[in-house]
């Protein structure tokens, strides 16, 4: 299973918090309200393909009709099994390596 | 409630980044739900412009991301980016050449020699052998000569009106015919305008020679009906240059009058930037204007005069068109039977135009590939001799581990480097050249004016030179063959030496670069005698120390009144102090073309119209102004009589008419216009068209009893520097006449300039070239034996430690080295005779096969070669035996 970086992390978890609406402007506005951190178009595009490739994500489009979106279909982003796999694992190793870390890191 | 959309600019870009992208309709939505919050957040104007931005920089890193992958395969553009893609190999490659500086520089400096050299001669080349010409459907366009003859004589080959007239009628080939007055140069025109006299050309146009040539005005419009003949209002249409430079470029001038020779004429257009006539029809002339050349009867009486231009019907070709001109021709003949002057060739008018320039443009060309060839020659050579020194480098890294295409992809990224770094030179080069090329005036050589860098040529020059550094690039990857990384380690000290057969390759590459290099050797050598000869031809008259102005006085009636002004303005002149002679021919040499028919007492009347005659009407210091040797005889008395009927002939009219030059004086010779003339003196020949064409037979009439001119010539001999006669002539014909453009002179030797001007022109470039070929075969030469050397520093050492003299070894390397010279040079002569033929039109007093040029170039390559071949040669002879041995 391919690792994954940090953002794709961060992605990936956005998506999974949005319930059943997860689409690329909401996963932007999640990660620059919650993450802390300003992400550029570009970025979220590419990731979301390199999660694809990774076999960790999937979408499908679907026709809108809020009216500012001129018409545009959204694309439903939906992450695989394997996604929520490495979620999980990446989620087991944080919490190993965080594991007795209170004191250090306080909280 | 309706919303505003965002500009659709932005969706254009992502489409054409994203293409087949299926999740591009899902993006674009993204886009436009933030494109409206911030419309209603930050106003419309900024978020269209937000907007913008984010769509151009998707699109900006999908293309860029697509590039990366199409480069580096299947990956993304983010693993092409870690420092193990593309770029650390780049970065390898910038570094690698970073340590070995002079290799890098000179390799692309001989790179941008090639494609700087080639690029700039393509660009000359292609408007006039490739480009179609500057007018609508050139190739229907063809030119109709009075025949195929010599161009020299231009009554030869133009028409008379006639000619046009019935062409039109008779003749179903062609959408249109027209023409334009080729003796039209030979007119003079004043502009005066707020106290300036500027003199001017202007060429008379039939009036449908725009329409028929497919150019429409820049500005305003083309002549209208009352304008095509001469009786009408007088109208002229500007050249764009002149446009420009005299009327700041303002239309405004287009519908008003200008004061051409006192009279008001209309600026009735401006011609296309594009279309400038002087550059293409009468190069090294400037023409400023255009007028109308009437079409009749009253035309057709000045004899031979038009240059015609047909456009072909659609589907006729060119010889069907001369098949009915033929025809035409016959049934005019068979009609008319006193009718002279009949005749038509057909040529197309792109190949008429090229035609004189064309064996020299070849040449050029040819010399140009020959240039880029020995660059790829020299480059594949310096890239070859660096390689068996790094067979040893690729070793190591190969064994640690380096995959062969990782290897291959460093070596191409310094070859790829140093072939692009050499063309941006190789552009500078070219856009310097082209710049100087077409800000040279007066040379005869059409459409340079319009030379810029062509883009198709500087891509397929950079495209060699890319390509030659790619596949010489990969040499040095293939010296390690798989699994021989320990051999190459084990095998040499310090560096590998190269195998035989690399040696050899890059010797034969050496001899190809001296074989080159002495074709285009022995073509300048050839040319360069050839000028040489041109320079030395007796012109028979004294260029040097004389000045010239064109004199075209106004308003008065009779031709005895003319005459008196010239004499009076003459003997003005004979005061300043300095001036030795003046004198005066509506013809200087080296200028106008013409010729008169002319009758003797037993010549045939056929063999008289095949020589023609050149008429110069003159005043009596003439001969004197111009040194101009008296053989027989006498010249002009200065009150020569009106009515007396007197002539004086060269040298080869004599000769030529009356057998020799003694026997001409006293003879008769007419014109066939009026009573005959009596030959009075004979003076020696003048070269008078050009200094490589021969005398011809040449008449002088004295100004006194031949009014048949237009406009004269004044020529001012004088013992003291020529800007101080310019300043006191000048100041004494403007107090003599104030409508005479008195500053507006030229040197005889600025006609002589002029009259070799193509030739001196194709000199400096050929020269540049065989300098350039030179150079480079030295470098060649010295880069293989320097490579030698070093590889071969222990067997020298250890031939020293025996015993071996530095006067032994240094004469060995000298020896390989005329080896290869010798070898190249033989090649280079055999190539250089199959090259004669395109050479042979060139020459002037020297076949292309002239020994001594053959000689002396072959002794210099020999001389630089061997020049090269002795640093090498002397650091070897150097050598501490011991030491070179102790350092491998």
């Amino acid at each position: 299973m391919a690792r994954l970086g940090e953002f794709e992390l961060l992605v990936l978890l956005s998506i999974l918090r949005q319930g059943d609406e997860p689409y690329a402007n909401r996963v932007r506005e999640d990660l620059e309200a919650h993450a802390g951190r300003s992400v550029t178009r570009g970025a979220l595009y590419r990731t979301i393909d390199r999660l694809c490739e990774k076999g960790y994500l999937q979408w499908e489009l679907y026709a809108s009709d809020v009216p500012e979106r001129g018409g545009h279909p959204m694309r439903r982003l939906l992450p695989t099994e394997e996604g929520v796999a490495a979620v999980r694992e990446s989620r087991d190793v944080l919490l190993t390596f965080l594991d007795g870390l209170d004191p250090v890191l306080g909280g | 409630m309706t919303h505003p959309r965002p500009p659709r600019l932005g969706e254009r870009a992502l489409r054409a980044a994203f293409r087949d992208d299926p999740a591009l309709p899902a993006i674009l939505g993204d886009l436009e739900e933030d494109f409206h919050a911030d419309v209603r957040d930050l106003g419309s104007t900024r978020a269209r412009l937000r907007h913008l931005r984010a769509c151009a920089g998707l699109a900006t890193g999908r293309a860029l991301h697509d590039l990366m992958r199409t480069l580096t395969g299947p990956s993304t553009m983010h693993d092409a980016l870690r420092p193990t893609g593309l770029l650390q190999d780049l970065g390898y490659a910038v570094r690698s050449l970073r340590r070995a500086p002079g290799f890098a520089v000179l390799t692309a400096l001989v790179v941008g020699l090639g494609v700087g050299a080639t690029t700039a001669v393509f660009s000359v080349v292609k408007p006039l052998l490739i480009a179609p010409l500057p007018v609508e459907a050139p190739r229907d366009l063809v030119w109709i000569a009075l025949d195929d003859g010599n161009e020299e004589s231009l009554s030869s080959v133009t028409s008379r009106t006639g000619n046009l007239i019935d062409f039109r009628e008779r003749a179903s080939s062609f959408d249109g015919i027209t023409g334009f007055n080729a003796f039209s140069g030979q007119e003079s025109y004043t502009l005066e305008a707020d106290g300036n006299v500027q003199r001017l050309t202007g060429y008379g146009v039939a009036p449908d020679f725009l329409d028929v040539l497919g150019v429409r005005p820049a500005f305003g419009r083309d002549f209208d009906d009352a304008e095509s003949t001469w009786d009408g209002p007088a109208a002229i249409v500007l050249s764009w240059a002149f446009f420009q430079q005299r009327f700041g470029g303002d239309p405004g001038i287009v519908g008003t009058s200008v004061a051409l020779n006192g009279e008001p004429t209309r600026v009735i257009g401006v011609l296309p930037a594009a279309f400038d006539f002087g550059s293409i029809f009468t190069p090294a002339e400037t023409v400023h204007f255009l007028e109308v050349w009437e079409i009749s009867d009253r035309t057709d009486r000045w004899g031979n005069t038009l240059h015609m231009i047909g456009r072909l019907r659609d589907g006729v070709s060119a010889e069907a068109a001369q098949a009915e001109l033929d025809a035409v021709v016959a049934s005019l003949e068979a009609e008319q039977p006193d009718r002279w002057g009949l005749g038509a060739h057909v040529t197309p008018l792109q190949e008429k135009i090229s035609a004189p320039v064309r064996s020299g443009l070849l040449l050029l060309a040819g010399a140009a590939a020959t240039v880029l060839l020995i660059v790829c020659v020299n480059v594949s050579n310096m890239l070859l001799a660096r390689a068996p020194g790094r067979a040893r480098e690729i070793a190591v890294r190969k064994a640690l581990g380096a995959g062969r295409g990782r290897l291959l992809r460093q070596l191409l990224g310094e070859s790829t480097i140093i072939a692009v770094t050499g063309s941006v030179a190789g552009a500078a080069i070219a856009w310097g050249v082209t710049r100087w090329v077409s800000a040279t005036a007066g040379v005869k050589v059409p459409l340079l004016d319009t030379v810029g860098v062509d883009g198709t040529a500087l891509l397929f020059a950079v495209g060699v030179a890319v390509a030659t550094g790619l596949v010489v690039g990969w040499v040095p990857a293939l010296q390690v063959a798989e699994g021989s990384e320990a051999t190459v380690l084990r095998s040499g000290g310090r560096s590998a030496t190269a195998t035989r057969g690399a040696h050899r390759l890059r010797e034969g590459l050496v001899i190809a670069e001296i074989a080159l290099a002495a074709v285009l050797l022995v073509a300048g050598g050839l040319l360069i005698r050839s000028f040489g000869a041109v320079m030395d031809v007796d012109l028979g008259f004294d260029p040097e120390g004389t000045v010239a102005w064109k004199l075209n006085p106004q308003g008065m009636e009779t031709n005895a009144e003319y005459v008196a002004w010239f004499r009076g303005l003459e003997d003005r002149l004979m005061q300043i102090p300095g001036v030795e002679a003046v004198g005066m021919n509506d013809a200087l040499p080296l200028g106008r073309n013409r010729s008169w028919g002319f009758s003797v007492e037993g010549l045939p009347q056929t063999e008289a119209d095949d020589l023609g005659m050149f008429p110069h009407i003159v005043t009596a210091g003439y001969f004197g102004a111009l040194d101009i040797p008296l053989l027989a005889g006498r010249t002009f008395e200065r009150n020569e009589a009106e009515d007396a009927q007197t002539i004086v002939i060269n040298r080869s009219a004599a000769e030529r008419l009356f057998g020799h030059v003694d026997g001409a004086v006293g003879q008769r010779f007419s014109t066939g216009r009026d009573a005959p003339w009596e030959i009075v003196g004979v003076v020696e020949d003048t070269r008078h068209v050009s200094p490589e064409s021969d005398a011809g037979i040449q008449v002088y009439f004295p100004i006194a009893q031949m009014a048949d001119w237009s406009s004269m010539e004044m020529a001012v001999r004088s013992s003291l520097p020529t800007a101080r006669t310019v300043d006191a002539v000048s100041a004494a014909i403007g107090e003599w006449d104030s409508t005479i453009p008195a500053r507006e002179f030229w040197t005889l030797e600025d006609s002589v300039g002029r009259a070799v001007s193509a030739r001196r022109f194709l000199l400096q470039v050929l020269t540049a070239f065989g300098a350039a070929a030179l150079l480079l075969a030295a470098l060649g030469v010295y880069g293989v034996l320097a490579c030698s050397v070093a590889e071969r520093r222990a067997e020298i050492g250890i031939r020293m430690a025996l015993g071996a003299t530095a006067g032994a070894v240094l004469g060995s390397i000298v020896r390989q080295t005329l080896a290869l010279a010798v070898v190249g040079i033989g090649l280079g002569l055999v190539a250089s005779m199959a090259v004669n033929g395109l050479l042979a039109s060139l020459l002037f007093g020297v076949g292309a096969g002239d020994p001594r040029t053959l000689a002396v170039m072959s002794a210099v390559l020999l001389a630089v070669a061997a020049a090269a071949g002795l640093i090498p040669a002397i650091r070897a002879a150097r050598l501490n035996g011991v030491r070179a041995l102790r350092s491998e």
